[in-house]
């Protein structure tokens, strides 16, 4: 089990590297230097010179790589942006609770709904309730999320006045207020996962319940929650790695959901940064999306060998 | 029971009357098990033959109400110690399954929660049915573990199925049956999956058990062979009925249905007496397509005209039971 | 006649796959008939009849500066369609070739290397590195070789790339457990190079899990190209994409200019479902086992 932990882990880390790898040289081979998007097109070689000097540009990129990852490794230090001066750590640590927040009650919420619906869908196969759920779950994994969140925002908003139509109250302003606020939000966030993670877990319990140790535990007599926790020990598996993948695609969708209800989170930073040609900035963003996104990957690989062994295994 | 000649003093321990197991298909019932009767006094180990298809696993289970999705019992009678099997509700049904009936499957790596750790799954079917708490009910787990001849069972407590040979999760799955001192055990050719030298040891140990507890067995098999090393009395099935039926050495003296007679002609001789490996020629017929009279009629190298017409019943032919028009009364 | 309408619904996997498959023919059909089957220029700027909603002469209604709803939903549906086929046929190509190459040359360091190399590719949150990516890269048009192309190019190559982990674990995992079948063995007796035996018997017998999940991965593209539009970092205005016509929209979300939302939304859910019930067909069809899996944005 410890073996299996620092394995992934391992592979984690090197994933973790080439990727930041990747993105550490794509921004650095565009056309555009830093130096010009910060000092303008008119300025002298001089200058320019100078600038690159204070901020280590002149070293071979290799060199830069190197220092940027020991500067994270050791400290947690993104760098610094080059246009506003300030430290990208610092930038997002501001804005990152708000989307973390977001995605959090998201991810929870889309695995509690889809646990019990799936589930009951599958215990309750081809009847009127199967199909409900079924049909709400094609439903949930073909809108996408913000559209249904500009649809929402027209019927509860507009229409009518029940939640605020963007913004987030903060939780100073009353626990009410900021959970009222954050509804559509959320909703709109996790509906997709809720549906693909509930039609998982019907598939997935479906396929098990067929198999002989589900008989054995039939036959021995077993009281029927301990037979449904026997079947979702095996079930969850697959479960449990998309679960784990979808809370790292969620900050992705968060990105635009944000967007439309004009929440400063992570994604306005970015979009920010992208806006200013702020590269240090979508850089520190994107390394933090992909370690979060990894991060989640290596619990779900690890909730896996806790579950079921033997599959966790097979697929090391 | 056409015979009549045995009338049960006491009530036996399982008794099987009629027996018709049907899967649905459509608006069609498929019958794989058609009239079946089986009786069990307790102690008593009988033996239930035939090729794969026969309808014996069926009948296990129904004993079990553990048919598969679509199959279900048409008609007959399953009574337990008298009780019958087919009006309890859930919770009786839960307390006579894995209770006072335990059940060995075929496949152990697949009947085992690949899950769970054997202990675990130990302690579990001991709680459904003891009233004992974590530590008794592991303690107990340990026992039945060191019953089954697994060595070091402390240890293996915690091993999940996939970290035991072969032979070992068949004892696992022994002690899981064997768990709360049931009075009959069903075994569904427990020795199928396994290996030769095997397969020895656990008939030993399911031997070796049922006379140490008195558990009466049903047990299950395509091998005739296996079954008259271990049964007291055999029913040999084919296509869904008993064709034959009565004492194991009997049987084997004198069997009066053609099929059993290829089947012990099938059993491989050590001595190299029979030369050729014997084989019994054609196939056994389609479920749900069988020809109009003895369904072994078409394989019969006794055949005559009125085997293809009515499907013989079951007859006292000497000491035991047979399904011939043909076999000496 | 019955029997053949019987057997083409067979083929979809049912009803559902069925109904997917008429439904993806409209919206390729119109894609692809743009020019002819929309009623008016998606472009064409008319300021007198702005903000419309839908009557006889504009069925969905006009936009802020005049243009006809429809028209652009229907250009629309070729932008986002043209983005997200190429994107899954670059992935097939590449994820096949790599999920092939790593499963012939399996148990050496090629393959360890490959599947290291595929882990990090599959530990990119694709929606995150489309936005960045587009963003670093700027969103002005591509010129390769005297060719000019719109800003989605790079969307789709990247989707491509980013596509190809997946499958190509699906074509390794079935390569792989083809390649220890019995033919295979019995073909290398025969003489048959390795390289032979991986493309004539081995990769026809992977095909079918790819395609239902390039089948899933195509809906996906849809979703994600719509959204980068969205913060208007794929398909750049006037070019019409049911995103950018969902980010223009929003500003009217107050004012009561329901169809400009509506529309083009529901375009989206409506080609993702199709797709979605034609790849659940699929593979049901042509992948029993459930190779494949729900993968997301």
């Amino acid at each position: 089990m410890f073996g299996l932990l620092l394995r992934r882990a391992g592979f984690s880390l090197l994933s973790l590297l080439i990727v930041s790898a990747c993105l550490f040289f794509l921004t650095r081979a565009i056309p555009d230097s830093p130096a010009r998007i910060v000092l303008g097109q008119d300025v002298t070689e001089a200058q320019l010179a100078q600038f690159e000097r204070d901020n280590g540009l002149d070293r071979p990129v290799l060199v830069q790589f190197a220092t940027w990852v020991t500067g994270i490794a050791t400290r947690g230090d993104l760098g610094r942006s080059f246009i506003t001066g300030r430290a990208v750590s610092s930038e997002i640590s501001r804005t990152l609770p708000v989307t973390l927040e977001l995605v959090v009650v998201a991810f929870f919420l889309s695995c509690l709904v889809s646990l019990l619906a799936g589930t009951a869908s599958a215990l309750l196969r081809d009847t009127i309730v199967d199909y409900a759920i079924r049909l709400v779950a094609v439903l949930g994994v073909s809108v996408p999320g913000f559209w249904l969140a500009l649809v929402l925002i027209m019927g509860f908003s507009v229409d009518r006045d029940w939640f605020p139509p963007g913004g987030m109250t903060p939780l100073s302003a009353g626990l009410g207020e900021h959970i009222n606020s954050i509804v559509l939000p959320t909703f709109c966030l996790g509906i997709f996962y809720m549906a693909v993670l509930s039609r998982m877990t019907r598939a997935s319990l479906l396929e098990v319940l067929g198999q002989d140790f589900m008989r054995t535990a039939r036959a021995l007599g077993l009281p029927r929650w301990k037979v449904l926790v026997y079947a979702l020990r095996n079930s969850l598996v697959p479960v449990v790695t998309i679960a784990g993948m979808s809370f790292g695609y969620m900050f992705g969708l968060a990105l635009i959901i944000e967007t439309v209800f004009n929440i400063n989170g992570l994604s306005y930073t970015l979009l920010n940064a992208i806006r200013q040609r702020d590269f240090m900035l979508v850089q520190g963003v994107v390394l933090v999306f992909t370690f979060v996104f990894i991060l989640a990957n290596l619990v779900a690989d690890l909730t896996n060998a806790w579950l079921n062994p033997r599959l966790a295994m097979a697929t090391a | 029971m056409t015979g009549g000649t045995t009338v049960a003093t006491t009530v036996p321990l399982l008794h099987i009357e009629g027996l018709h197991v049907g899967f649905r298909n459509g608006d069609a019932v498929r019958h794989v098990v058609r009239g079946v009767d089986l009786r069990l006094e307790a102690g008593e180990v009988v033996g239930l033959v035939g090729e794969s298809g026969s309808g014996k696993s069926i009948t296990a289970l129904s004993v079990m109400r553990l048919l598969p999705p679509g199959a279900s019992i048409t008609s007959g009678r399953i009574s337990f110690r008298g009780q019958d099997m087919l009006d309890l509700g859930h919770a009786e049904l839960n307390r006579l399954r894995g209770g006072a009936i335990g059940m060995i499957f075929q496949d152990p790596l697949t009947a085992l929660n690949p899950a769970i750790p054997v202990g675990r799954q130990l302690t579990d079917a001991i709680r459904a049915h003891q009233p004992l708490g974590p530590r008794a009910a592991r303690d107990r787990a340990k026992e039945l573990l060191a019953l089954v001849g697994i060595p070091f069972p402390q240890e293996r407590l915690r091993a999940y199925p996939h970290e035991l040979s072969g032979g070992m999760r068949q004892r696992v799955m022994i002690a899981l049956a064997v768990s709360s001192n049931p009075s009959l055990l069903i075994a569904d050719e427990p020795t199928t999956a396994l290996d030769v030298t095997v397969q020895a040891q656990v008939m030993d140990l399911i031997d070796r058990i049922r006379r140490e507890f008195n558990i009466a067995v049903l047990f299950i098999s395509h091998n005739l062979e296996l079954v008259a090393e271990i049964a007291d009395r055999v029913t040999v099935m084919y296509a869904g009925r008993a064709v034959e039926s009565g004492d194991v050495h009997a049987l084997f003296a004198s069997p009066a249905h053609p099929y059993t007679r290829q089947l012990i002609r099938c059993i491989p001789r050590l001595d190299g007496t029979s030369g050729a490996m014997a084989t019994i020629p054609g196939l056994p017929p389609i479920i749900g397509a069988l020809p109009p009279g003895c369904p072994f009629a078409p394989r019969c190298e006794a055949a005559e005209p009125q085997c293809s017409q009515d499907e013989p019943p079951m007859r006292w032919r000497g000491k035991h039971m047979a399904a011939c028009y043909l076999a000496p009364s | 006649m019955i029997r053949t309408a019987r057997r083409i619904i067979g083929a979809c996997g049912g009803a559902g796959g069925f109904l997917g498959a008429c439904l993806m023919l409209v919206l390729i059909g119109d894609a692809i008939l743009a020019p002819w089957v929309a009623p008016y220029d998606p472009l064409k700027v008319d300021m007198i009849s702005a903000l419309q909603p839908p009557d006889a002469m504009h069925w969905f209604g006009t936009d802020q500066s005049g243009r006809d709803v429809l028209s652009r939903v229907i250009w629309g549906g070729r932008a986002s369609l043209q983005v997200s086929a190429l994107a899954v046929i670059i992935g097939c190509f590449g994820g096949v070739t790599l999920g092939l190459a790593a499963g012939f040359f399996s148990g050496g360091w090629l393959e360890q290397a490959l599947m290291r190399v595929l882990d990090a590719m599959a530990s990119i949150p694709l929606l995150i590195w489309a936005i960045a990516l587009v963003g670093i890269l700027g969103v002005g048009p591509v010129r390769i070789a005297g060719l000019t192309f719109g800003n989605e190019v790079k969307l789709l190559a990247l989707l491509g790339v980013l596509y190809m982990p997946n499958l190509a674990r699906i074509t390794y995992t079935t390569a792989l457990s083809e390649s220890r079948a019995n033919y295979v063995a019995a073909r290398r007796l025969q003489g048959v190079s390795g390289l032979r035996i991986m493309l004539s018997d081995v990769l026809p017998n992977c095909l079918s899990p790819v395609i239902v999940q390039a089948t899933l991965l195509l809906a996906i593209g849809i979703v994600i190209e719509s959204s980068v539009s969205f913060v208007g970092l794929g398909v750049q205005p006037p070019q019409p994409s049911w995103g950018n016509m969902l980010a223009d929209a929003r500003n009217y979300l107050f004012s009561g200019e329901w169809w400009m939302s509506v529309f083009p939304g529901a375009c989206i859910s409506l080609s993702v479902i199709a797709i979605n019930l034609l790849g659940d067909g699929l593979r049901d069809v042509l992948d029993p086992r459930h190779r494949t899996s729900t993968v997301a944005a």
